[in-house]
């Protein structure tokens, strides 16, 4: 399977901005790829290092942090 | 394991471990005597389901006074392990960080973690190496308080390029694990353990120097324990430039006439847990100009930088560190009219600790004049300037 060898990316989102904008993306028929977990916040300002270095430590080749 | 062991069953029940303790004064629940006894009526179960057990820093001030030679932070240490078994974990500091971290590091890529060293004479085999330990995390992670952690390790890197020693630093090199065993992670710990001796076995070194006390305590005593005898030798800094003083004092020069008073803060790790208390303060009043106070509380008796393995930093840590600013500032007399007086301390931690109690003190504090500043960075200082970037 070639979709296990793609990198997992975790998305962190803020709600009033990138996360309406990938819900557009959706609306919009528009397709991204599924190795992108987005994880949705009511503002980018909640992500802490903490939130990061954890995505890694699961298994997250990389991380975005987006808002 | 079973915790209780027969050493405890010598308790007198005297309390002095509960008197000498920093956190009993803040937190009225908790107190190593009642810790002691519930494991004495064999009631593990009870000591390690509670929060408390999180809350003690092992600072080591009840052991070294016990009547009993009870070693408390080993007993705390193993019911913690017996707690993470139990599913029960302790509330991080800094978003748990400095525990992932490590984690981390257990897998298999390199780091870039030497990139600073690059403008001092390093190797990457040699007879020595230096253990740089967790500053660059540090001063990645403590900007906020615009304190640089590094510059402890660049300021060895100059005291040992000053003394003739160009040591090995190393890419390999992994968090020393100190953390991890005292927050009851046994397993990151021996593993930690593993990748670091084989780190510096393949870097040839025979002698490993240390500038945290952490580090060099886990080093000498719990590697040891776990992986059995080190194939090289292990040497704590200020120990190590103690051999070489006659070389440093000729060194040690001060620009103008003006005294600079200082005070020495012993760190817990490297006072009671080692025994270490003379060779820094051997090297401060080596300093041409120095003026060094003493503490009331210091020594054995010094008191604690309030919190320790990176977790449950509290009120009571805050109290604490408030309470050991106020009293260096007592003991050197400051009015809080001048900047001056200078707090010296050896461990990073403590250094971090210090900054950050003193960056939460209100303004109208005398304490708050106060400088805090690393031994290796104060030395340093008075050898060359050491560049900050």
């Amino acid at each position: 399977m070639s979709l296990q060898r793609e990198p997992l990316i975790v998305a962190f989102v803020c709600n009033w901005c990138a996360y309406a904008g990938a819900d557009l993306a959706g609306v919009s028929r528009m397709q991204y790829p599924p190795n992108v977990r987005l994880i949705r916040l009511m503002c980018s300002g909640r992500v802490n290092e903490g939130f990061i270095l954890k995505a890694f430590e699961q298994g997250a080749s990389g991380v975005l942090v987006s808002g | 394991m079973k915790i209780t062991d027969e050493q405890i069953a010598y308790c007198m029940e005297c309390g002095v471990c509960t008197g000498s303790c920093p956190v009993a004064r803040h937190y009225e629940e908790f107190s190593p005597r009642s810790i002691i006894k519930q494991l004495l009526i064999d009631r593990e179960d009870v000591v390690t389901r509670d929060r408390i057990i999180w809350r003690c820093v092992t600072c080591a001030r009840c052991s070294i006074r016990c009547p009993a030679l009870i070693d408390i932070p080993q007993i705390v240490n193993r019911c913690r392990s017996e707690a993470r078994k139990a599913g029960y974990y302790p509330e991080p500091s800094h978003h748990g960080v400095f525990h992932i971290i490590p984690r981390l590091q257990l897998r298999d890529f390199l780091q870039d973690r030497v990139g600073w060293a690059s403008q001092w004479r390093v190797r990457r085999q040699g007879e020595y190496f230096y253990f740089v330990g967790c500053a660059p995390y540090f001063s990645s992670m403590f900007r906020y308080l615009q304190i640089r952690p590094l510059n402890i390790s660049r300021a060895i890197l100059t005291l040992l390029n000053a003394v003739g020693i160009e040591p090995v630093v190393s890419n390999r090199e992994v968090c020393c694990g100190h953390d991890a065993l005292w927050t009851g992670e046994e397993e990151t710990f021996v593993k930690l353990a593993q990748k670091n001796v084989e780190a510096i076995r393949r870097s040839g070194a025979e002698v490993v120097i240390f500038s945290c006390p952490e580090g060099y305590i886990t080093f000498k005593h719990h590697y040891t324990e776990a992986l059995g005898k080190l194939p090289f030798q292990v040497i704590y800094a200020s120990e190590f430039f103690m051999e070489r003083i006659d070389l440093l004092k000729r060194l040690l020069s001060r620009d103008g006439e003006e005294l600079e008073r200082v005070t020495y803060h012993d760190p817990c790790r490297l006072g009671r847990l080692e025994g270490i208390y003379d060779s820094p303060r051997i090297l401060l009043d080596a300093v041409p100009g120095v003026e060094r106070m003493e503490m009331e509380r210091s020594r054995e008796n010094a008191l604690c930088c309030g919190t320790s393995a990176w977790i449950e930093c509290s009120s009571c840590s805050k109290s604490i560190q408030f309470d050991r600013l106020e009293e260096a500032s007592d003991t050197m007399a400051l009015d809080g009219s001048e900047e001056g007086g200078i707090l010296i301390t050896s461990c990073p931690k403590c250094y971090i600790h210090l900054n950050c109690a003193r960056a939460a003190l209100p303004e109208d504090r005398v304490a708050k004049k106060l400088q805090i500043e690393d031994i290796y960075v104060f030395l340093a200082r008075h050898v060359t300037e050491i560049q900050d970037k």
